[in-house]
């Protein structure tokens, strides 16, 4: 995560439309951005999607950031209400059925998909959560964001993050068969 | 088991804990805490296993590429058409109908057809009006069109009545909402962001004063004051990605 000076000077030059800014501000958060959004999408194109839909948002919304919390922490939780949005919109419109089989076009995001995925099984265990206690969880132990972060995310009290970390936590262990080992 | 608890034996499970002496003695004095105490190491062990996720060079020249290209395009070409639409289309269509019926009534009957194809051509136009982009005018507003109309089943009944409770992320923020229209401790006028401005617009309420911006992604509460009534009458309406979700008043 960038310093607060560096945040306040990378962000005064965006607002003035420098690209250059724009792009060194992408290029620190993105790999985050899309790694929050696949976690909690679970799919890489719609996870991309949300990530260009986050930073168009971050590029429009640039001159109301207020500077209360760090930039990473505003655009984490840009991304958390793009991948909200894009649930609540695939909840809306009708399933198209996948084809039957699909070239992999891109053999570095094969790649990327082997060495990136979460195991099967913890995967399952997470998708088995309910929403509020997984993408608590996904925040403070996947992405290493601090709980005061979390809660900044999400917009929620730190003490209602804790208790959702800890107890998804304890879900996960029991879903994966080790509460008592 | 006690919230304090829950707290102190997963921060013992981190080895976040400066003194662990607490924690240790309930682990081993409660057979409750040492399973949860077993259950938080576990979880930690298995998240910390997961590898964590990298874009491709592929997705990333894609990623650049699309949104230095929708960052180019004009602005304005995505803005949704708002859900009460198409019930203000039902409603112009049932008028219709029952226009027709009461015409061809009244041509059966043999007289008051001019009478009636003047009140259908009047409804309908009516009707269209407040669909219409312009709004200009203080009735445009279907915020306000039920009220005025005295309880007709305007487009504004159709929106106040769809939703019952107040969705994500306006749920946390209703109570401070209708905390500070009690209090009178209303947002004041400011320059709209372009988006939003744009929205109100589209949705008819380009007429109303006061707007707070929640700072999220498109997402707003419009504190709206009726002009001219007199006594202040402020209503909030959330407004999510140029969608009327809720309107509280």
């Amino acid at each position: 995560m960038t310093s607060p000076g560096n945040d306040a000077e990378l962000l005064a030059r965006v607002v003035t439309g420098d690209r250059e800014a724009f792009d060194t501000v992408m290029r620190l958060h993105e790999e985050r951005v899309f790694s929050v959004c696949l976690r909690i999408l679970g799919d890489r194109e719609r996870a991309l999607d949300a990530t260009q839909d986050t930073f168009l948002t971050v590029f429009r919304k640039v001159r109301q950031f207020q500077g209360r919390s760090a930039i990473g922490t505003w655009i984490y939780r840009i991304a958390v209400n793009t991948c909200y949005d894009q649930i609540r919109r695939a909840k809306r419109r009708p399933i198209e059925p996948l084809p039957d089989h699909v070239e992999p076009s891109d053999p570095g995001a094969e790649q990327a998909i082997e060495s990136a995925a979460l195991r099967p099984d913890i995967e399952m265990a997470l998708a088995s959560l309910s929403p509020e206690f997984r993408n608590a969880v996904i925040l403070a132990d996947l992405e290493g964001l601090a709980l005061p972060e979390v809660a900044e995310v999400l917009g929620i009290p730190v003490g209602t993050v804790k208790s959702r970390v800890f107890r998804g936590r304890r879900l996960l262990a029991r879903q994966l068969g080790n509460q008592n080992t | 088991m006690h919230r304090h608890d829950l707290d102190l034996i997963a921060a013992f499970a981190e080895g976040s804990l400066d003194d662990a002496t607490e924690a240790r003695a309930l682990v081993e004095s409660c057979e409750e805490c040492r399973d949860e105490y077993q259950a938080q190491l576990a979880a930690l062990e298995y998240l910390a296993s997961v590898p964590r996720v990298a874009m491709s060079d592929l997705e990333r020249a894609a990623l650049h590429r699309d949104l230095w290209t929708e960052l180019r395009s004009p602005p304005g070409k995505k803005v949704a058409t708002p859900w009460w639409y198409r019930w203000s289309y039902v409603a112009a269509g049932l008028f219709v109908v029952l226009g027709l019926a009461g015409v061809l009534s009244g041509l059966l009957r043999g007289g008051g057809a001019d009478t009636a194809s003047v009140d259908v051509a009047e409804t309908f136009a009516g009707d269209a009006s407040s669909q219409g982009d312009d709004s200009a005018g203080g009735q445009a507003n279907p915020l306000y069109g039920a009220e005025s109309d005295g309880g007709s089943e305007g487009v504004s009944t159709t929106i106040a009545r769809a939703e019952e409770a107040l969705p994500y992320p306006f749920a946390d923020l209703a109570d401070e909402a209708r905390a500070r229209r009690a209090s009178g401790d209303l947002p004041t006028e400011s320059s709209l962001p372009d988006d939003l401005a744009e929205c109100l617009t589209r949705l008819g309420l380009d007429d109303q004063l006061l707007v707070d911006d929640l700072d999220l992604d498109q997402r707003y509460l419009v504190f709206m004051e009726e002009q001219g009534s007199g006594a202040q009458t402020v209503t909030f309406v959330a407004v999510d990605g140029c969608e009327v979700v809720y309107v509280d008043g």
